[in-house]
């Protein structure tokens, strides 16, 4: 007969596979628009897995889903760095990454009562511009967009997943917005 | 700055929209995408599966060393006998050296083992002068 260790190891493990087949496909998404091939994005889903698995698979199961995209935030940061070092070596340069430099927020505020540029777009044309929108825009904003708008972490949250602030994680968040309203409009 | 109310993103419809055109992007990956993040979903696992057994090798290193070590104290005393005795060079001086700890450990006088020799050449002549 299995020993209740053996019992509570083995529902844990079957915890974490379902977990992980929850989130996985959503992270590929969010790995795949921040780096923009496919491959490498798989690459980084696995790379997180393995890392969340390694350190904090024996956490609660309730704080598993920031601990996993913090572990995958963390990742793709890394793995922007490490692009940013190679194009310098190269000389060949990336689009420039305004982040959160020389914008000026309150103009790039969006307004909300406006019906929204993704309204006037048909589906699959709505569906690349929308792609093409969050790929250009800054890593941190469209994290912050992607944690708290589409995962639906609330600020404090999504701020714990970015290893920053509240106010930075709205701030990141009114930018990203107002650049997506911006870009979406160009394509109509 | 004031960040927008998070419950007007409810009710921003291009908000909504972008989260479901989001969610059928990753509905709709292909077959061999999702083998891909099958297999690195069991790879994760499996570093789990196998950290959870790390503990085994040192336990099984020092098992082994306490069996080596019992091994070693236990057969000079009990195992090594005179049937293997004549086995290889090595082997005699094994024994050799069982056979000087017995005689430190016995009554007999230091003389009488280093004219053993003698003894047993008087005995032998003793046998062939009876026969």
């Amino acid at each position: 007969m299995a020993s209740p260790t053996r019992l509570d190891a083995v529902s844990n493990q079957r915890a974490l596979d379902q977990f992980l087949r929850g989130v996985e496909r959503r992270a590929l998404r969010m790995a795949e628009l921040g780096c923009g091939s496919r491959d490498d994005a798989l690459d980084l889903v696995q790379d997180a897995m393995c890392g969340f698995v390694r350190h904090y698979a024996e956490k609660p199961q309730a704080d598993w889903a920031p601990l996993f995209y913090r572990v995958l935030d963390s990742r793709l940061n890394d793995y922007r760095r490490r692009r940013t070092v190679r194009s310098r070596w190269l000389a060949v340069f990336d689009r420039p990454d305004t982040e959160d430099g020389d914008m000026d927020p309150i103009a790039q505020a969006p307004d909300l009562q406006e019906p929204g540029p993704l309204m006037r777009l048909a589906g699959g044309e709505a569906g690349q511009a929308l792609e093409g929108a969050l790929k250009a825009l800054p890593l941190r904003q469209r994290q912050a967009f992607l944690l708290r708008l589409w995962e639906g972490f609330d600020v404090a949250t999504t701020a714990q997943v970015m290893h920053c602030s509240e106010g930075s994680v709205k701030t990141h968040l009114s930018r990203a917005l107002a650049a997506l309203r911006r870009s979406l409009k160009d394509h109509q | 700055m004031n960040a927008p109310d998070p419950n007007e993103f409810d009710k921003s419809g291009w908000i909504a929209q972008a989260r479901d055109l989001l969610d059928q992007s990753a509905d709709g990956l292909d077959a061999a995408t999702l083998s891909r993040l099958n297999r690195a979903r069991q790879a994760a696992l499996a570093t789990r599966a196998r950290r959870s057994h790390f503990w085994m090798l040192p336990a099984g290193l020092a098992g082994t060393c306490a069996l080596l070590l019992a091994a070693a104290v236990w057969m000079p005393r009990h195992g090594v006998s005179g049937a293997i005795r004549a086995d290889t060079p090595a082997t005699s001086q094994a024994t050799d050296s069982t056979d000087a700890g017995d005689a430190l450990a016995s009554d007999d006088s230091p003389e009488f083992y280093q004219d053993l020799d003698f003894y047993a050449w008087l005995d032998a002549q003793r046998k062939d002068g009876a026969g």
